[in-house]
């Protein structure tokens, strides 16, 4: 049987693991995307966002993730593997920022951006893109997952809490901060680029 | 697809500042996608897990004991009817002897009846007791009857064979 557009995540997961290779290349198709993009913002680097697109589903192939259609939906699970993978990943450099942080809560972090997510630059072409990304890239890590997951992938509060295993209050507080930042980050950096657009 | 088209209560976050800027970054990041070696790498993973399976795998175990108990059942069928369709009936040495004019039955022995030079066929009622030795089934209710036979005699008129030309 060939999978379909139509065919819901559970059918085409079904499909797959009865071996239908067609069912698992559409799964993939359908939500590398916004998996990479996450990964991509979250990390700042195209290779540890690759890295994590592939662990995400190599996971799902070998179900080692134990995905659980009721509690909740596919895309929002395989964010919330993407997130743990991508905590594991940056480990080594998340307490020194989450310290940093700590001692700069209103957002002027120290910047070691610029250099660090270099390679996903190259990839962003418009400057203001580039602003907004390197703002989110100094944004904690915690803050981050909020900002990216709502403002550019749609997703609701609770959702986010969900994904990143907090409750809502907190995903709120979290957005709010994170936006506050970025706002001032932004006016600070390019304000007569942010206003023209 | 990235999309901030979503209502929740309350929602404070909201900054007019931010939107065209995000604008920006998700109509920047809306061509990056995983590089096309990860999709590679994973179908070959799947291969892996789940490789190719021969023609007997088609069918699980189950199914395969469901298909062998048809086809015995099926081959016991055809061999009962090949069977049915070519099983001598008890009548069938008569038959033969009635159905083929040279299925004489000896009367007596080959040397004697070759020796006959003069020997010729005669119409004859042979009673039906008479041939009960030759396996003619004899009832109480048949065995007044006669049958209709040729006889084969000697110039002598001895009986050297006969056939049996009717059985009522």
């Amino acid at each position: 049987m060939t999978p379909t557009n139509a065919d819901t995540d559970t059918e085409l997961l079904r499909q797959m693991r009865s071996g239908t290779a067609a069912a698992f290349q559409a799964l993939y198709r359908r939500h590398q995307g916004p998996l990479f993009r996450f990964a991509l913002l979250r990390s700042g680097s195209p290779d540890t966002a690759a890295d994590v697109v592939q662990e995400v589903f190599m996971g799902l192939l070998t179900d080692s993730f134990k995905f659980d259609p009721l509690r909740g939906a596919l895309p929002n699970f395989l964010f919330g593997v993407a997130r743990n993978l991508i905590l594991k990943h940056e480990h080594p450099r998340r307490r020194e920022e989450s310290l940093a942080w700590d001692e700069d809560a209103d957002g002027e972090q120290s910047g070691d951006g610029s250099e660090q997510y270099e390679p996903l630059g190259r990839l962003l072409s418009e400057e203001v893109a580039e602003q907004v990304r390197r703002a989110i890239a100094l944004l904690p890590p915690h803050y981050r997952d909020c900002v990216i997951l709502y403002q550019l992938h749609g997703l609701s509060y609770l959702e986010i809490a969900a994904i990143c295993q907090v409750d809502i209050g907190t995903v709120r507080s979290r957005l709010s901060r994170g936006r506050a930042a970025m706002a001032k980050r932004l006016a600070a950096h390019r304000p007569d680029t942010i206003n023209a657009v | 697809m990235m999309t901030t088209d979503r209502t929740d209560p309350g929602d404070e976050h909201r900054e007019s500042s931010l939107d065209a800027p995000l604008a920006a970054l998700r109509g920047a990041l809306d061509a990056s996608n995983t590089p096309p070696g990860v999709e590679k790498e994973l179908m070959a993973a799947f291969a892996r897990q789940f490789p190719a399976k021969r023609w007997y795998h088609l069918l699980s175990p189950l199914q395969w004991g469901m298909a062998g108990g048809l086809g015995s059942t099926a081959l016991v069928a055809v061999m009962a009817l090949m069977l049915s369709l070519h099983a001598p009936s008890h009548n069938d040495h008569l038959e033969a002897a009635l159905d083929d004019g040279l299925d004489f039955i000896a009367l007596d022995s080959a040397e004697r009846i070759e020796q006959e030079a003069n020997a010729h066929v005669i119409q004859a009622d042979v009673p039906r007791t008479a041939l009960a030795a030759l396996g003619v089934p004899v009832t109480p209710q048949n065995a007044g009857d006669s049958v209709r036979a040729e006889m084969l005699v000697g110039a002598d008129g001895s009986p050297l064979a006969l056939r049996l030309v009717s059985l009522p």
